[in-house]
């Protein structure tokens, strides 16, 4: 789960898989992906309580739907 | 097994002392701090990691290694916040939501590009992508997210 100077440099990666292909996108996407609000509501003090709450299943749904 | 009030106090107790000081707590530290044994401490540790909190402790021992969206044990992707540099991000990704730990401060992300080592700067605040460096900056994985536990302090 990384970040590289282009595309270009992810295709060149000695790691580069093309079957993980899906995953290579813009800086953007990952970074409105991982403002979900599984992200956001780290900072709460009963954060694993949320987790088990609607809203919290509902956020791991949602962050699932949009995963490559 | 723990009940769910406990969790929540050990999960916040590791993710404030990460936001202050840039490092996981040690058990017993943990312990001390929610009135716990030394054991129910170390316990607890595991539990939280047994529960799928994207984390884990260095394989064979009781230390956390990584606890999204910090990591303990350095990594490429540096965070500083207004400007110092004490944080780690666990990956690229979780470098990128290291802001909603940080309300309305700058968050800046220092990373050398795996391929050629050249840098990368990403720096954010709230909703805001401040600055990109260089701008073609793209994320990848090879494994799959949220995918095998046994690899994952490997990936």
């Amino acid at each position: 789960m990384n970040l590289f100077r282009s595309e270009e440099h992810a295709r060149r990666w000695k790691k580069f898989d093309p079957d993980m292909e899906k995953t290579l996108r813009p800086l953007s996407f990952w970074a409105e992906l991982f403002s979900e609000q599984l992200f956001r509501q780290r900072g709460r003090p009963d954060y694993m309580t949320w987790l088990r709450s609607g809203e919290g299943r509902q956020s791991v749904a949602d962050l699932w739907k949009k995963m490559p | 097994m723990s009940d769910l009030a406990l969790l929540d106090r050990a999960f916040a107790n590791i993710i404030q002392r990460f936001v202050r000081t840039g490092q996981a707590p040690h058990y017993t530290e943990l312990a001390k701090d929610l009135g716990l044994s030394m054991e129910e401490g170390c316990e607890l540790v595991h539990e939280l990691f047994a529960r799928n909190v994207p984390g884990w402790v260095h394989p064979g021992t009781d230390l956390i290694a990584s606890f999204a969206p910090f990591n303990n044990q350095p990594t490429q992707y540096r965070i500083a916040i207004d400007g110092h540099q004490k944080w780690f991000a666990q990956c690229g990704f979780e470098a990128l939501a290291v802001r909603w730990l940080f309300p309305n401060k700058t968050v800046r992300v220092d990373a050398p590009c795996l391929d050629c080592g050249e840098p990368m700067v990403v720096e954010m605040r709230n909703e805001q992508i401040l600055h990109v460096e260089p701008a073609t900056i793209v994320g990848y994985t090879h494994s799959a997210i949220g995918g095998s536990r046994e690899d994952a302090p490997f990936r």
